[in-house]
């Protein structure tokens, strides 16, 4: 695999996103999120602290995971429909160099979003004077992570099935895993060997995306980071997670016509 | 210059602009019976657009949440039938206030504890990373911090009749001299926008039985309440169900209070009427006269609660 | 093992290519096709729709897996890095990234093709200005024409000066006087040495451009000509006299006209010339002689029906 491929590839991408003003798009999101801040300031500060950190934490949660869904569930369908993947591929690249640096691609465009809506974010809780704590820094770093296992997963997702499947099915995978995992939690105990074997495959198999948010714990006092271990623990899963997603994608689009 | 304005969709836009702000003058003559009593207005009246269901979805999202920072972020979860069969117990709680809010007698934690979670160092990393702890005999946050959520959640859905009646508790927390000044202002305010909440004018008279032994001027409230809810009792929700049974025992106990022993018994029999069940209904119903006299003690009479927090 | 039969530009050796629909069913595009291009030649890969080419073309370019057969460029396995090394491509239509600028999109093909820094900048600058873009180069593609497009594409397939450029529907979307400078680019390149192998729909241009024609159908090879030989086969003679002798013996194709002119065909110049000096001899008076270029479309629809 080639540095130089994959950095040609990945700012084509982030280009033509800048252009096609997703990020215009993620502005304007954040500026709605600024003025949504400064109505709640009719309520009173007292005891929204927690909530306005809550709500911050939510909103760049649940559009940052649309808005990595959107952008790498497009990436190889919007090649193929648009033809780019001849002139793409006749050149000297193989295609799982063309996979990676499509993903890379994405991962760096919902980066560059996250850090908009960051900015946009950070704004509207010091409109309410809440302090910028360690654990945001965390918040960020493992979110940032589980965007880029997201951005493969969502890859996989679109190679298998048309774009609108796949972006359903990553959003889906997205929310829902925490609550598949929620309700085998609960019904293990009660559950037969067979089906207690299949919840630890499930649990295993699932892109268990929520574990990487560490938002309630920065909107809620006294929480503090996440030990070292655990951010250790979440980026060596991230990368054998988003590994096999992107080789599952390559044994899935190197051998197809296109 | 005037042939460049689109006149066509600006009257159809202006036409709809004053459709909807005229709307509100049809929806209380149109709204069903069932909403006469009470009933989760915002969700069976003609007006529940989409935007009404979304600002309800999102009041019922902060109640959510505000049980959440009472909790310091623990998401709590009732225990499932199969838990409550298998005799496991709660986590309990170490005090004792808004116990509609969270009685936590039958709940636990989302998040599974080490011990019994099957996903190993997956399980530990979630407990690492969200808001879990062991809850056992759990403490609360106090609600007075949550109170410009409650003001929020009415604000988004007037219709929203828990914002209201919690969110009076809420300000008469730590019985503050002067406090219920605010929360009846308060449920005033509910019934403004709710005339016909059971919970609501429920609410308004335990307020003044509690917080000012105006036994007197409690009465018309849960008349209120019970005019409301009790030709529609099938049709109410769970909380306003509770909320018309507190209303016949509240109004009986005025009755008694004041020394009018017949509408004591008129009351007691109208409740056992609806609530046959109802052993405090029962006992009032046959405590003797001799007990309606005002500040009588004796033994097997009914007290009224004085110093326990409100709660619905 | 990349290298397999090195004297050849291109080899495809009984190729076979086909294609599952969604109902299940194999499609076969390609079937048992065989050709030879030798470096330097400029050959033209004719056919009616469906008849293959495309599919050909992707089995060149690795974008198809071929079911059986062997392809080569450059003695290089078909598809291969290597071999997409060597090679330009422009494909039949493509639309480029529409919110990248001909530059960009030039800068983007060139850093995948191993170029960089300020030698790509200028080689992507001079393929703009050869191909009639240098004013055009900061507007993104979406703003351009199909035309335009057309020529980012030709830009882009000449990028680090492949040794053989393929090229799908050359002409596309380009107007007469894009084509003349298109026609005059690749004369130059194949000037340079470098091979040319092309489908086009325009007969023109192939009988312009080409050394020989690969015409195939329905995945087979019907016919293989060089173009000199093929014009020479076209090429018609007509003769037209009063009085002398009948040509019967001659020719076939023989009319008589009002006045009792006679109007003769003929294949080839030879038989024209020997006819005339008959007619002479004869004591008749040739009135007219034409030489006429054949018609390509009629071969190439003569050549299609006789083969189905």
């Amino acid at each position: 695999m080639r540095f130089f491929v994959l950095k040609a590839l990945t700012r084509g991408v982030v280009i033509d996103s800048v252009r096609r003003k997703d990020l215009w798009v993620v502005a304007i999101l954040g500026l709605l999120i600024l003025l949504s801040a400064s109505l709640l300031g009719f309520f009173g500060l007292d005891g929204l602290q927690s909530f306005v950190k809550d709500l911050a934490t939510s909103v760049l949660g649940i559009f940052t995971t649309i808005i990595a869904v959107l952008v790498s569930g497009r990436m190889m369908p919007d090649e193929i429909k648009n033809r780019t993947l001849y002139p793409l591929l006749a050149r000297p690249i193989s295609r799982w160099e063309l996979l990676v640096g499509k993903w890379l691609g994405a991962v760096a465009v919902t980066w560059i979003s996250f850090g908009l809506l960051l900015v946009t974010t950070s704004l509207a809780l010091a409109l309410f004077r809440v302090p910028f704590e360690p654990v945001m820094l965390q918040y960020i770093l493992l979110k940032m992570i589980g965007l880029a296992m997201l951005c493969s997963v969502t890859l996989l997702m679109s190679l298998l099935m048309t774009p609108a499947g796949a972006c359903v099915m990553s959003l889906i995978l997205a929310a829902g895993t925490g609550m598949i995992v929620r309700a085998m939690t609960m019904a293990f105990e009660f559950a037969s060997p067979p089906v207690q074997f299949l919840f630890k495959v499930l649990n295993g198999l699932l892109p268990q995306y929520g574990l990487f948010d560490v938002g309630d714990r920065a909107a809620n006092s006294g929480w503090g980071p996440a030990p070292l271990w655990v951010v250790g623990a979440l980026l060596g899963y991230a990368a054998v997670y988003s590994l096999a997603m992107l080789v599952l994608s390559w044994a899935r689009f190197r051998r197809q016509a296109i | 210059m005037a042939k460049s304005i689109p006149w066509i969709p600006l009257l159809a836009l202006i036409g709809a602009a004053l459709a909807g702000m005229g709307a509100h003058r049809l929806q209380e003559p149109l709204r069903p019976a069932t909403e006469v009593a009470g009933l989760n207005a915002h969700e069976t009246h003609a007006g529940a657009t989409l935007l009404g269901q979304f600002r309800t979805n999102i009041s019922a999202w902060l109640w959510l949440r505000t049980d959440r920072y009472l909790h310091n972020g623990v998401e709590m979860r009732p225990l499932t039938d199969q838990e409550l069969a298998a005799g496991q117990m709660g986590v309990g709680t170490s005090d004792n206030h808004e116990k509609d809010l969270h009685d936590d007698s039958a709940m636990r934690t989302v998040v599974p504890s080490q011990s019994e979670d099957f996903r190993g160092w997956m399980g530990d990393v979630e407990r690492a990373t969200s808001t879990y702890k062991d809850m056992t005999n759990h403490g609360h946050n106090s609600p007075k911090t949550a109170l410009p959520l409650f003001r929020l959640m009415t604000w988004l859905d007037p219709h929203f009749i828990r914002g209201w009646t919690t969110g009076s508790a809420a300000i008469g927390w730590g019985r503050v001299p002067g406090s219920e000044v605010k929360m009846m202002a308060y449920l005033k305010e509910g019934l403004e926008k709710n005339p016909q909440s059971v919970a609501i004018h429920m609410e308004l008279g335990s307020v003044k039985v509690r917080r000012q032994r105006d036994f007197r001027g409690a009465i018309p409230d849960f008349a209120a309440a019970i005019r409301y809810g009790g030709p529609n009792l099938e049709k109410l929700g769970p909380d306003d169900q509770e909320a018309l049974q507190d209303a016949f025992r509240w109004k009986t106990l005025c009755h008694r209070e004041i020394g009018d022993y017949e509408g004591k018994v008129a009351s007691a029999k109208a409740g056992l009427q609806l609530f046959p069940e109802d052993s405090l209904l029962m006992r009032l119903l046959h405590e003797s006269p001799l007990k309606t006299v005002p500040g009588q003690k004796t033994p097997d009479r009914v007290e009224i609660p004085e110093e326990e927090e409100e709660h619905h | 093992m990349e290298t397999t039969v090195e004297s050849s530009a291109i080899q495809v050796t009984d190729l076979h290519v086909s294609y599952r629909t969604k109902g299940g069913q194999t499609l076969k595009a390609v079937q048992g096709l065989s050709f030879a291009v030798q470096p330097g030649e400029v050959v033209g890969f004719l056919g009616p729709n469906g008849a293959g080419k495309s599919s050909t073309i992707k089995a060149l370019m690795g974008f198809v897996e071929p079911d059986g057969g062997s392809a080569s460029i450059m003695g290089l396995r078909a598809g291969s890095l290597a071999a997409r090394k060597r090679v330009g491509y422009l494909p039949e239509v493509a639309l480029y990234y529409p919110y990248l600028t001909p530059i960009e999109t030039l800068t983007l093909f060139g850093e995948l093709q191993g170029l960089r820094g300020p030698e790509l900048r200028k080689e992507a600058m001079h393929l703009l200005e050869l191909v009639g873009l240098s004013e055009s180069y900061r507007r993104q593609n979406r703003t351009l024409s199909k035309g335009m497009l057309q020529r980012v594409g030709i830009a882009q397939s000449l990028l680090g000066s492949p040794d053989v450029l393929i090229l799908d529907e050359v002409t596309s979307g380009l107007d007469p006087i894009g084509r003349r400078e298109l026609r005059n680019l690749l004369k130059a390149r194949r000037d340079a040495g470098c091979t040319l192998f092309f489908s086009s729909h325009e007969l023109a241009e192939v009988e312009m451009l080409c050394d020989r024609l690969l015409l195939i159908d329905k995945g087979h090879l019907i016919e293989e000509r060089k173009l000199d030989d093929l014009r020479d086969q076209l090429r018609e003679f007509e003769v037209t006299y009063t009085g002398g002798p009948v040509l019967s013996d001659w020719s076939e194709d023989i009319e008589i006209g009002e006045g009792g002119a006679v109007r003769v065909r003929f294949g080839n110049q030879s038989d024209l010339l020997q006819a005339i000096d008959r007619i002479h001899q004869q004591g008749g008076k040739v009135i007219e002689m034409i030489a006429r270029e054949g018609s390509l479309e009629d071969y190439f629809i003569d050549t299609i029906q006789r083969a189905a």
